[in-house]
């Protein structure tokens, strides 16, 4: 099993008893850890003692607070692809059927998409398939990442290893649509102003499509952002019309 | 054509190549896209299920299931086709429903319980010592601890906790909560339960099995229209959207088809195509108004002028100077018109008294059985006076003559006279008082300066009476004075023609509502001669837009008026369409014993909310309407004194409207104490009130031992969408912090209250917990100590029923529960198995004296039938359920709760069941039920009995026990009442007999109902859904004083408050905005308009607008709508925030300048969540409030009646409303957004909040 992808998995899972009884063990697997430099040890250790350190209900309302509270920074990989939208479900059905494939079941009650789930699955995969999976989700994880560093929150130390642990580099266009989402930061108080401003209506040319996904909030955004200076955001985006 | 020019140079095509002789092009782009179509098919399962937001539809859905996961949804089209002719039902669903089902896997989702940490952190310190009891007596009684967390409601601070751990903190509060102050002092909440029943019915039955209290929605929510009871003695019964395909004239008044009831839209578009008239009435260019042949636009709350209006037309053209025959049959035996009312001398003039009954007459005129409840006409034949059957006299105590043939009490055919204009027919011309409120002074609405007193000519005739001579009028001739037309009896204060200024002409009306006096006499003639020659088919659908004014009740009363004098009630394609919010609950006679554990013990204990409420969020102590605003010049010699709460004090102890708390000791000791003093608990309670040994709870609900408790809130957001008084909520019940920015009446030295006692300090904090489940973080989530996580639409199996059509739908459990939802119906088993558990320590087999008001539908509803007597000040004597509240003990088996809850109990097999007046027989219903869902086989309390372990079992028992959906029970039903009305009415459910509906059969396909007398349409293959049809056909009266349609209400308080008649009554002036709170603009622009808060288009009716597609289509956080006008004079921009308020709180919006609002008004749409882009309000220094910030609940006296035929108390069926439309603020644009993030850096707790 690969113990680092299954050390990130319990840290960001709800901190309750059992992954307090855990922590203790992770000094030593991470020292086991040969693959992975130093930098990373530290930041994953850091975060471990700041949960152990913490009291363990104030541990617990900040991790409600950060992610069964806040959408932009939901555990879930799905809420960051396809928001509400329709796509929502059957995405979920084939990761489901990915984890079938290899004869696991989902044994909690979880969605196939929460992350620490995910991660526990790649963690049995062999480490080049789990880095090519991970790297699939690279862009979802630096944007969370960017998050988490912006509020400050100490979270953001397993996504920077998760990050490095990704095969490749995520795709920054794929990024910066995320972090163009705007979020429900306290501090970012233009960006949550932005979302507001309408938007032309668009018909034909698969307007419809995804529509009801997260780029709906891009796309508005994009169309704030936009200034006849910069074209070269609506140009790229798969030549839709405005 | 060139073809150089048509050639590209520069570009090329993307496409490859063509075929088909170039008709089709081969291109290169990319088909994944369509792996979605292709997949989207490739589902496990497909389920039946529909929405259960508070919306009506009642839409069939199917439901795509793939691993366990649901992967999208469609409208199911498999609708019963009901007949030839009539338009198909399907597709039900709009595209609000399909946004919805998405919260399933929302980051939204309450995925775990959830509580307040610092709650958590007390509970685990106090339990490792003690027992759950204990622990939760400990952190009660210790003030700093219960501070600790009752302070940070709604300010974060949440974690995860296990579902034993949870249901054990609740189970403890619940059990200690009964034991030390009693089990009324436990409420809950729940709304519509037509929109899930079952979900309803576990938190029901879980509370009334305890003995505690569940509170009312409809009135609360003020989508109860008075006018429904005191006209009809029915909560509401409407026509089925299906029937305006029926209709010849529809008039929308208020209402916005086309945005609110999308799914029934098509019949209203339908219908135009077949020729039929539509005429809009609404201030602002509505969706419907685009709709329209005519839209007129009356200035907000002024529809009753508008209707008295139409309605002096129509009198004028179509009852005196010509009679339609159709239009005068009907009112003769259709409605009150031919009784006879006293009237009496008042300051030089006559007032109308009472209806005389036959009591009043030395002989009674031979009426034996109630003589005091059977009202009095002429016979035209004979010329001698009558009391014609079908009266609520003929209703309790003698079987038979209850019904509407023209025919007396002793069986002899008679011919009512409907007036005394005839020279013979009178012996005098009375000049007769009627109350003028037109003139009353309001800042805002345009009134006229006629008397306050309108002495008008009514032909009147002398009776003898018992105690002597007596001036009698009919309620025709009374009716048409009040109208203000003229007859020829030379009065001065009436109108010839429609062309004078005097009250209610079409000219009186143009001065008041702005709609020229044309287009009101066309309307008014067009309405009527359609329904003349259709015989009825004219139809007004209404809603919240003209029923959460104060004065809602002239507004309805002036359109019932209008449906009334033309034949339209009853009649297919006509009648009153209110569709605001009820949704029938079609089995509701199923469904009442499963929901109030009738079959384990009754009464129930039930509460109207806006009564609680007012009293326990302490609004009444920041009243500003006094008594004598509202009362009539023409009041009779009454107690017209003290202030709102008073009077409502007043109908407690008569017994006319319920209370919660009841007493203010224990219940569960009152029981033992009677027990010592040997006497009869209803003796016992009866005398101690006298003495003050035992006191009211309403008289002084400020003390701790009258303060509700513990609060559960199921599938409703309380405080998000419905607390009128937001602010009042978060100050005095919840404790925490709040943006109110009035003073009390302590403070403001006004006039306080005589019979509710005064606290100089309000209580901040009264209750103890507030439980809620949803499955969405909602602002009633955010504000909770504990969230429950419940299973979404799709998770689920319950029923769903509208009364927008017949079908009876299911919703059905497509996928187990997400994370650790659980259904209602197991969260609540969940906490009745814990509370059994737990329990037992200080609870056992109990006594509870449950105080019951005087309810409609019963003997009882006899109770005061000629004056108004209070006990308290010695008037009387208090004689339980006659002149107080009815006294009942209840035994409360406490550590058997959970085994009763899950079984069905043997009150069914003694009592049998019933509703409305009638009952019957269950035994075969209560044994298929035994067959269809076992018996229980373990030992104790509930062996042997039918179980009722699952959701679908709780559905079976509903579906088994109504006549609605079980043929056997709906002939029973209409042979019960065949036995009241002496007519067979079972030839509308024999051929239905044998057809038995049960879960699976409505999950294979939505069912029509079967006919049954709890409602007053029928089903069948002739005729569509439509209120009051079997009052006109079948005779079958309706169950008010006359048994007719009342269209004079004659109760004392009624008449003292002026609307014995309907007349125009302008808006209440509220006094939220004065000099002070102008002040708070400090200097810059704003302007003073009136909060309206109409339903919307962009959030499931009024309960979710967190939506992200939602949000999209809409602004994406709080909107108010001001008219360009307004916006100039306050220097606002579209787009602008801007901030709306008035002494009872501030409101943060964006602004949105359009041309379709009428100038003086702002719309905020119903709901709009503060838990979506809310910045902080400088004025309150907190976030912005909700639509309900700036409203507070006004209450008033005459729906307080009680006691008194249809003016007696049911649940959900009348009471007090939470009106909130007359209401004005201030707006000015925000110069600064503040967001108000960050962590709490409050109260000196032990820690702060999160980071």
């Amino acid at each position: 099993m690969n113990r680092i992808l299954k050390v990130i998995s319990v840290l960001l899972s709800y901190p309750d008893e059992t992954q307090r009884s855990t922590l203790p063990e992770i000094g030593p697997a991470l020292a086991a850890a040969a693959t992975l430099g130093a930098r990373y040890r530290t930041l994953l250790q850091k975060l471990a003692d700041d949960i152990a350190a913490c009291d363990l209900y104030d541990a617990q309302e900040r991790y409600v607070l950060l992610f069964d509270r806040t959408r932009t920074l939901s555990l879930h990989l799905f809420e960051h692809v396809h928001g509400e939208s329709r796509d929502r479900g059957q995405a979920m059905v084939d990761l489901l059927g990915m984890y079938e494939a290899d004869g696991f079941g989902v044994g909690a009650r979880e969605l196939p998409d929460y992350l620490p789930l995910f991660l526990e699955f790649l963690a049995v995969k062999p480490a080049t398939e789990a880095a090519e999976l991970l790297g699939q989700t690279a862009h979802i994880l630096a944007a969370l990442h960017q998050r988490l560093r912006k509020r400050g929150s100490i979270y953001a130390n397993a996504f920077a290893v998760l990050e490095a642990l990704a095969a490749g580099k995520p795709d920054a266009r794929l990024v910066q649509e995320l972090l163009g989402i705007a979020e429900d930061d306290p501090a970012d108080l233009e960006a949550l102003d932005k979302i507001w401003e309408e938007e032309v209506v668009t018909f034909g040319g698969n307007a419809g499509e995804n529509a009801c996904g997260p780029d709906r909030l891009q796309r508005q955004y994009r169309a704030y952002t936009r200034k006849p200076s910069n074209p070269d955001i609506t140009a790229s985006h798969q030549g839709e019309t405005r | 054509m060139s073809h150089l020019l048509d050639r590209l140079n520069f570009l090329s095509r993307k496409n490859t190549g063509t075929f088909s002789g170039g008709h089709g092009v081969t291109t290169n782009e990319s088909r994944d896209w369509e792996d979605a179509y292709r997949k989207r098919w490739q589902h496990d399962k497909i389920v039946r299920s529909t929405h259960g937001a508070n919306c009506t539809g009642s839409c069939s859905w199917k439901i795509y299931v793939k691993g366990g996961i649901v992967t999208w949804e469609t409208q199911q089209t498999d609708y019963p086709r009901t007949r030839p002719d009539l338009p198909n039902h399907e597709p039900r669903g709009c595209s609000r429903g399909a946004s919805y089902s998405w919260y399933m896997y929302s980051a939204n989702r309450v995925k775990y319980p959830l509580i307040r940490s610092r709650l958590l952190r007390l509970w685990r310190a106090e339990r490792t010592v003690k027992t759950p009891i204990g622990a939760w007596a400990a952190i009660q009684e210790d003030p700093v601890k219960r501070a600790e967390y009752i302070r940070v409601r709604g300010l974060g601070g949440f974690v995860r906790a296990s579902w034993d751990e949870v249901n054990e903190i609740i189970a403890a509060a619940n059990a200690y909560t009964a034991r030390k102050w009693g089990p009324d002092r436990v409420i809950g909440f729940s709304p519509i339960p037509a929109m899930s029943m079952v979900s309803y019915a576990a938190g029901s039955r879980y509370l009334s099995l305890l003995g505690g209290v569940c509170m009312s929605f409809y009135d609360w929510y003020c989508d109860l229209p008075p006018a429904s009871p005191m006209t009809w003695g029915e909560q509401t019964d409407v026509p089925e959207s299906a029937d305006w395909y029926n209709s010849g004239f529809l008039i929308l008044w208020g209402s916005n088809v086309p945005q609110t009831r999308t799914p029934d839209a098509h019949f209203y578009t339908e219908v135009r195509y077949k020729g039929a008239k539509s005429v809009v009435v609404s201030p602002d260019y509505s969706e419907a108004a685009k709709f329209s042949d005519m839209w007129l636009h009356p200035k907000q709350g002024t529809d009753a002028a508008l209707a008295m209006a139409m309605g002096h037309v129509i009198l004028r053209e179509f009852h005196l100077d010509r009679q339609a025959e159709y239009f005068e049959d009907y009112c003769r035996r259709y409605t009150d018109m031919p009784m006879l009312v006293r009237l009496v001398r008042k300051d030089g003039h006559y007032v109308p008294d009472r209806q005389i009954r036959a009591s009043d007459f030395k002989d009674k005129l031979g009426e034996k059985n109630n003589p005091e409840w059977k009202t009095v006409a002429i016979d035209r034949n004979t010329g001698k006076l009558v009391a014609p059957q079908g009266s609520v006299g003929f209703r309790w105590g003698e079987q038979g003559k209850w019904n509407l043939e023209q025919k007396d009490g002793k069986g002899r055919d008679i011919d009512l006279e409907m007036s005394l204009i005839m020279d013979d027919a009178h012996d005098e011309v009375a000049p007769v008082a009627f109350p003028y409120f037109g003139n009353r002074e309001h800042d805002h609405f345009q009134g006229t300066d006629h008397d306050s007193v309108l002495v008008r000519s009514v032909p009147a005739k002398k009776v003898k009476l018992a105690d002597g001579e007596a001036l009698v009028a009919t309620v025709f001739d009374l009716f048409v004075a009040n109208y203000g037309l003229d007859r020829g009896l030379e009065d001065g204060t009436t109108a010839r023609s429609f062309d004078e200024n005097l009250p209610y002409t079409p000219a009186w009306a143009e001065k008041i509502t702005g709609v020229p006096k044309d287009q009101i006499i066309t309307v008014a003639r067009e309405f009527a001669r359609n329904a003349e020659k259709t015989h009825g088919r004219s139809m007004v659908i209404l809603g919240a837009g003209l029923n959460h004014w104060y004065h809602m009740d002239m507004n309805y009363r002036g359109i019932i008026n209008l449906l009334v004098m033309c034949g339209c009630i009853g009649q297919s394609g006509g009648g009153w369409s209110h569709y605001v919010g009820q949704e029938k609950l079609r089995p509701q006679t199923g469904w009442l014993p499963l929901a109030f554990a009738l079959d384990w013990s009754r009464p129930p204990r039930q509460m109207n909310s806006t009564s609680f409420f007012y009293a326990h969020t302490d609004q009444w102590r920041y009243e500003t309407l006094k008594v004598d605003e509202i009362l009539s010049p023409t009041a009779p010699e009454g107690p017209w004194d003290g202030t709102l709460i008073d009077y409502n004090i007043r109908a407690e102890r008569m017994g006319w409207l319920p209370s919660a708390p009841q007493l203010k000791t224990n219940p569960l000791e009152v029981a033992k104490a009677a027990a010592e003093a040997k006497k009869e608990p209803k003796d016992y309670v009866a005398e101690q009130l006298k003495s003050g040994g035992l006191q009211m709870s309403c008289e002084d609900p400020d003390d701790e031992a009258n303060w509700p408790r513990n609060l559960f809130v199921w599938r409703s957001n309380l405080l998000g969408s419905s607390g009128k008084g937001h602010e009042y909520f978060l100050k005095h019940l919840l404790g925490t912090s709040h943006g109110l920015l009035g003073r009390d009446l302590g403070e403001e030295g006004r006039e306080r209250a005589r019979e509710a006692a005064w606290h100089d300090e309000a209580p901040d904090g009264k209750l103890d917990l507030l439980v809620t489940l949803d499955f969405r973080m909602s602002t009633t989530c955010v504000y909770s100590d504990i969230v429950l996580p419940t299973a979404t639409w799709y998770e689920k199996n319950d029923l769903n029923t509208s009364d927008m059509h017949p079908f009876i739908h299911p919703l059905t459990g497509a996928a187990d529960p997400a994370w650790e939802a659980r259904s209602d119906w197991e969260i609540f088993k969940g906490i009745a198995r814990k509370f059994s558990e737990v329990a037992p320590e200080i609870l056992g087999v109990e006594k509870d004296v449950v105080l019951v008001p005087i309810l409609h539908d019963t003997p009882g509803e006899l109770a005061q039938p000629l004056d108004v007597k209070d006990w308290k000040k010695g008037e009387i004597d208090p004689l339980p359920g006659k002149t107080m509240p009815a006294v009942a003990v209840v035994e409360r088996d406490y550590p058997n709760l959970y085994k009763r809850f899950t079984a069905l109990g043997p009150l069914m097999d003694t009592l049998g069941n019933g509703g409305k007046g009638i009952s019957w027989n269950t035994e075969h219903e209560v044994d298929l039920l035994g067959r269809l869902n076992g018996l229980v086989t373990e030992e104790g309390a509930t062996k042997g009995r039918p179980r009722i372990e699952t959701d679908v079992d709780a559905a079976e028992v509903i579906l088994s026990l109504a006549p609605e959906t079980n043929g056997e029970v709906a002939v029973k039903a209409w042979e019960a009442l065949s036995k009241n009305t002496g007519r067979d009415h079972t030839h509308l459910a024999i051929p239905k007999e044998d057809e038995k509906i049960r879960f699976r059969d409505v999950v294979a396909q939505p069912r029509k109902i079967i006919s049954s007398p709890t409602w007053s349409g029928i089903e069948s293959e002739k005729v569509c859904y439509n209120a009051g049809y079997t009052n006109v056909h079948e005779l079958i009266p309706w169950r008010t004083l006359t048994g007719r349609q009342q269209l004079y209400q004659d109760h004392l308080w009624m008449r003292a408050f002026g609307e014995g008649f309907c007349v125009y009554r302008p808006p209440i002036d509220t006094k939220t905005i004065n000099p002070v709170i102008e002040a708070k603009s400090g200097g810059r622009p704003s302007v003073v308009l009136n909060f309206i808060t109409p339903h919307q288009k962009w959030g499931i009716h009024s309960t979710y607008s967190d939506n992200l597609m939602m949000l999209t289509l809409n602004r994406g956080g709080p909107v108010v709508w001001i008219s360009e006008t307004d916006a100039k004079t306050a220097s606002i921009v579209d787009n602008d925030w801007v901030e709306v308020f008035n002494a009872n709180g501030a409101i943060v919006a964006r602004a949105v300048v359009s041309q379709r609002m009428k100038e003086g008004t702002i719309y905020m749409y119903h709901a709009q969540e503060k838990i979506v882009n809310t910045p902080g309000s400088q004025i309150t220094g907190q976030r912005g409030g909700i639509h309900n910030s700036v409203t507070r609940a006004i209450t008033k006296p005459t729906h307080m009646i009680g006691g008194y035929a249809q003016q007696s108390y049911g649940f959900n069926y009348y009471g007090t409303v939470g009106s909130n439309r007359d209401e004005f603020v201030v707006v000015h644009k925000l110069d600064k957004v503040d967001w108000m993030e960050g962590p709490y850096r409050g109260h000196a707790g032990q820690k702060e909040a999160a980071e």
